[in-house]
């Protein structure tokens, strides 16, 4: 059980690279890591989650409030390369509708 | 703890010489079981280095130096672990003393959330929550209304823990308020959305069915807030199926609308409802798939509704090798025959 | 030819130091090192232990794994006693120590390679553990 974030800064855009597994475990470092990035007004921040295994409810506490605060700072916010575990997740709590996210495979269901 | 070593070093001698006289287990068995009492007493390992040196002496006066001089040079290397062991102590006591004020949290918690599984013509019910810690972020609660209708709501708290045990009882009593045969399943989600969403922690929501059973028509009534879908089961068919929903999870927006769901429930039908922890089950680190939540609901389908939670919860239980991961919860409606 | 398994009967204390003493002999004669040896027979004495303790009565049953591929000792500790009802709860750290039972199970389990717990109420416990030489 352990994540890898790793963040490349480019200019006005942020991209955030995970790889393993989100859980109650690593939920608190992605916090931390993530949400300094949705605080400066006008950046784009774009997750990767191509290499997330597993995402357990606690991860998605994460990303709620991370579009919580780049919505309070006009950020933006956007999870690219989800793959069909982890879109489930977002998808059956609803939050595939109000949030930015880019399957890995654009099948639509 | 003087005293202990005191008092121990004449067995100690005794075994000690009995086993270089013979090598025999029993004085190894012997020591064994005085190694675990000087544990109880928190007798360091240096002093334990400290009482062989001393028995060593007076079993043989003719000892050499350099075997007197090895033994002291042990006893220093000892030094570190008796630290170590001291600090360990005191780190158990603190956890101990956390332990028992999340044990008296998790007492509350029971009280304040308890709720009886409803007796009802027609209508066999079953439920189990299991926290996978002391602390359960799952709840489900019963309502039974005066014209005998049922209703239930199953919910998930994200952020688990103290926080999660402390929003479910706001969650509980706002449910008790609601004059509940007037307002239907998704009335009652949109409302518990503005108290979630107002109260609670800006990083904590709540996923929730909301259902209604009325045994006048026999039909259920429910509304999702983002919950994972239950299941349908056709007698006549013999067929599950998935309660595909919509609705966002509570905590998240303020003024969310939610969808009423219906279905009919016929003699043998039944409708289950669960949490996460039951679908994302592992089996030696694989996932299950869904058809597989569903096998031991099939495998024990003719047992009474309480019976059949029980025993799934037991089946995957064992799956998982007794290394529950997330809180488990599951409710089943079976319509009697 | 020295005998490739055993089976030690537990019913009263002094079984449990015949139990250790076989483990200890199979451990020597299979080329563990002496603290290895020791570790051993501590694991055996403690599955003794609760045999004797919480099922009154049950058996430990060694066997040599000499194959190609790898080399050391099973053990199989076996009683028709009570059960354990929360094995997740026994398996933790700390549990065994506030009845003052020393090590426990999750001792025997960092004592040796392998350890497989099961147990059902009523019926008795069954552990297997395996340690190799290395």
């Amino acid at each position: 059980m352990e994540l890898n974030i790793d963040i490349v800064e480019e200019r006005n855009k942020s991209v955030v690279r995970l790889s393993g597994e989100i859980d109650v475990y690593t939920a608190p470092q992605l916090k931390e890591k993530l949400l300094p990035l949705t605080k400066m007004t006008g950046n784009e921040v774009e997750v990767d989650m191509e290499f997330v295994s597993y995402m357990d409810s606690t991860g998605l506490g994460v990303f709620i409030s991370a579009l919580k605060s780049s919505n309070e700072n006009s950020s933006k916010l956007k999870m690219i390369n989800l793959s069909d575990r982890v879109y489930r997740v977002f998808n059956i709590t609803g939050l595939h509708e109000i949030m930015d996210l880019e399957r890995i495979n654009k099948v639509e269901r | 703890m003087g005293e202990v070593i005191n008092s121990s070093i004449e067995g100690y001698k005794d075994l000690l010489k009995s086993f270089i006289e013979t090598q025999d287990e029993r004085s190894l068995y012997g020591v064994e079981m005085m190694s675990k009492s000087f544990l109880k007493n928190n007798i360091l390992p240096e002093e334990i280095v400290d009482m062989h040196i001393q028995a060593l002496e007076e079993l043989y006066p003719e000892l050499s130096q350099e075997v007197k001089h090895s033994m002291n040079f042990l006893l220093e290397a000892m030094i570190s672990y008796g630290i170590k062991q001291q600090e360990i102590q005191s780190l158990k006591e603190k956890q101990f003393a956390i332990q028992s004020e999340i044990s008296v949290a998790a007492k509350m918690q029971n009280t304040l959330l308890k709720t009886e599984i409803p007796q009802a013509k027609g209508i066999d019910i079953g439920a189990i929550s299991v926290p996978a810690h002391q602390l359960n972020g799952d709840y489900y609660h019963f309502v039974k209304g005066k014209d005998d209708t049922i209703g239930l709501a199953i919910a998930d708290v994200i952020g688990k823990g103290i926080p999660a045990a402390l929003s479910m009882s706001m969650i509980k009593y706002a449910i008790d308020s609601y004059p509940e045969e007037s307002m239907k399943p998704n009335v009652i989600l949109e409302n518990l959305n503005r108290v979630v969403e107002r109260n609670v922690d800006p990083n904590m929501f709540i996923t929730m069915i909301y259902a209604q059973y009325s045994p006048r028509d026999n039909k259920l009534r429910f509304s999702s807030a983002g919950h994972e879908p239950g299941f349908y089961y056709n007698a006549k068919e013999n067929k599950f199926t998935e309660l595909k929903t919509k609705g966002l999870a509570l905590g998240v927006l303020g003024n969310v609308q939610y969808q009423e769901y219906m279905l009919e429930m016929k003699p043998g039908d039944m409708v289950i409802f669960l949490t996460d922890g039951v679908t994302e089950t592992k089996d030696q680190g694989r996932f299950i798939e869904t058809q597989e939540v569903l096998d031991p609901i099939k495998k024990y389908k003719d047992l009474s509704a309480q019976e059949m939670v029980e025993h799934v919860f037991k089946y995957f239980e064992q799956l998982q090798d007794f290394k529950r991961r997330d809180d488990f919860t599951l409710i089943i409606l079976k319509k009697e025959v | 030819m020295k005998p490739q398994s055993s089976c030690v009967r537990i019913q009263k204390e002094w079984d449990i130091v015949g139990a250790r003493h076989v483990a200890r002999d199979m451990a020597k004669e299979l080329g563990f090192g002496i603290v290895d040896q020791a570790r051993i027979a501590t694991a055996v004495s403690e599955l003794a232990r609760n045999i004797y303790l919480y099922a009154k009565s049950g058996q430990i049953i060694f066997e040599k794994i000499d194959t190609m591929e790898s080399k050391g000792l099973s053990i199989i500790a076996i009683d028709s006693g009570p059960g354990i009802a929360d094995i997740g709860q026994v398996m933790q750290d700390g549990y065994s120590t506030s009845g003052g039972l020393g090590a426990g199970l999750p001792g025997v389990k960092r004592l040796m390679d392998e350890f497989v717990i099961q147990s059902e109420m009523g019926k008795g416990t069954k552990i297997t553990t395996k340690k190799l030489v290395r």
